[in-house]
């Protein structure tokens, strides 16, 4: 394990309804490392961000989080992992204030954490200003932001997003890559998408899953026609498959 | 302390929502005014019971045990609707992922939605119950009964309330899971319909029924069999559901 490792998969595997979804996926992600989890619909990422969320237990292998298996210290890793899923999970009921200040106590923070924490992330997200709107009726960048002030509130050591710029519009979308470049500094980020733009824009490394296994892993800087390869490759797989 | 953070929240979303509070308005509405005409019914009566001092009928059997058997034939409807949200409105809000992440287990999300909708549902069942208790001081009621109706009322609400959770965990949409669980307790309400308009008996028909067990605890008689009928009314939809949200978490 390199010595900066907050996270390591070693051999992990999954089945979800009778199907290999993810198979032997293996790799590390350390501090201040933005790590893009890349693959096409259907290549086991989303099952992937689960399980090092402590959504999922892998069926083989192990997921370790500074060292330790992660699904036998559950309540430790979850205060060291944000989580922000696919589609921004919201309460529109609740003002913004209100649906982090429930996601507090989720994460099991007291009274004046809580405060504290809303405070920062309201800050940071740009969210100050409708602290006190309801948070169904955000627009969808703001929900965006909402979604990750949440996978912050607890001050993660890992934040594990999937798909954040989903639907978002171009400013929008520079505006969370901005974001999440600021974050990455202190803490280890993983981006799952399918959107290589968005890869290269924000992330350092590069892992690409192709139906469950890991096809490429490689730094973004050091070879950057390596990806578009990669891709053509599994490009090719697909169509001689369907050949 | 964060004791109960899923219950908080969705008592919190009950709350803010007009909904509920409506719905908590126009069922104490109706109450209050059926407890009047049940009040001006039984002052009416009162030449004929105290011409027929061995039917031994009181202001507890005829106005205060009746009106509380209303409170639970109205919570077949106001269950499901108060329970609807409770798992196919996160399924919704994409919301289940963050409480598994957040270490919850299904049971234990299940048992603290169970809790939140039980608290609503109890809370209206003490303001129903204050109506008649309002009159305590002028009559004289009969205690034993009025709490032996008390606590049936309150575990044919809290089975309602369960079976409202279970529905809203099997089916996608809040509205189709309150039509289901609405279905489900009027099926368990009316299953002995025709055993009581022909007076035979109809066997397990009859005590799958709610009235058969609903009706002893408003005469003021706690049987073992009836409590154990609804702790397994409360008990097995809530398992169901629990099961059913595993196996959606390992689904993923």
């Amino acid at each position: 394990m390199p010595p900066s490792s907050i996270l390591q998969l070693e051999h992990v595997g999954r089945r979800l309804a009778g199907r290999e979804v993810v198979r032997d996926v293996t790799f590390n992600v350390a501090r201040g490392e933005v790590l893009g989890l890349l693959g096409v619909n259907g290549a086991g990422k989303s099952t992937t961000l689960a399980m090092i969320a402590g959504v999922l237990a892998p069926d083989a292998g192990a997921v370790k989080l500074n060292g330790l298996i992660l699904h036998e210290h559950l309540a430790t890793a979850r205060t060291c992992i944000g989580y922000l899923p696919e589609n921004v999970p919201l309460w529109p009921e609740l003002t913004v204030r209100e649906y982090l200040d429930a996601c507090g106590r989720l994460h099991r923070m007291d009274r004046a954490a809580r405060k504290r924490a809303i405070d920062r992330e309201l800050l940071r997200l740009d969210l100050s200003g409708m602290a006190n709107r309801l948070s169904g009726q955000l627009s969808l960048g703001q929900k965006r932001r909402l979604g990750l002030a949440q996978a912050l509130l607890h001050d993660p050591e890992l934040l594990v997003l999937d798909e954040p710029g989903n639907g978002l519009d171009p400013v929008q979308t520079a505006q969370l890559r901005e974001l999440i470049q600021g974050l990455s500094d202190t803490r280890a980020t993983i981006i799952s998408t399918h959107v290589l733009s968005e890869v290269e824009a924000m992330c350092d490394r590069v892992v690409i899953l192709h139906e469950g296994r890991v096809r490429f892993d490689a730094q973004l800087a050091a070879d950057r026609g390596a990806l578009d390869r990669a891709f053509l490759a599994i490009a090719r797989d697909k169509t001689e498959i369907a050949a | 302390m964060n004791v109960l953070p899923v219950a908080r929240l969705d008592l919190k979303r009950l709350f803010v929502r007009p909904f509920a509070w409506a719905l908590g308005a126009i069922a104490l509405g109706l109450l209050a005014w059926l407890f009047l005409l049940d009040l001006n019914a039984f002052l009416a009566a009162q030449p004929k019971l105290a011409a027929a001092p061995e039917a031994n009928l009181g202001y507890t059997d005829l106005v205060a045990a009746p009106h509380l058997l209303t409170f639970v034939q109205l919570s077949l409807l106001l269950a499901p609707l108060i329970t609807m949200h409770a798992i196919a409105g996160e399924r919704r809000a994409h919301t289940l992922p963050l409480l598994f992440a957040a270490g919850l287990s299904p049971a234990r999300i299940v048992l603290e939605k169970f809790l939140a909708s039980l608290v609503f549902l109890w809370l209206l069942l003490i303001l129903a119950a204050l109506i008649p208790l309002s009159l305590a001081h002028a009559t004289s009621p009969d205690w034993g009964q009025f709490c032996a109706a008390l606590l049936g009322s309150a575990l044919c609400v809290a089975a309602l309330s369960a079976i409202g959770i279970a529905c809203s965990a099997f089916v996608s949409h809040p509205a189709l899971a309150a039509m289901a669980a609405l279905l489900i307790a009027l099926v368990l309400g009316i299953l002995d319909a025709g055993s009581r308009m022909t007076g035979a008996h109809a066997g397990w028909l009859d005590y799958l029924a709610l009235s058969t067990h609903i009706t002893p605890f408003m005469h003021g008689l706690v049987r073992s069999v009836d409590v154990i009928y609804f702790l397994l009314l409360i008990v097995l939809p809530l398992s169901f559901a629990a099961r059913r949200l595993a196996a959606e978490k390992v689904r993923g």
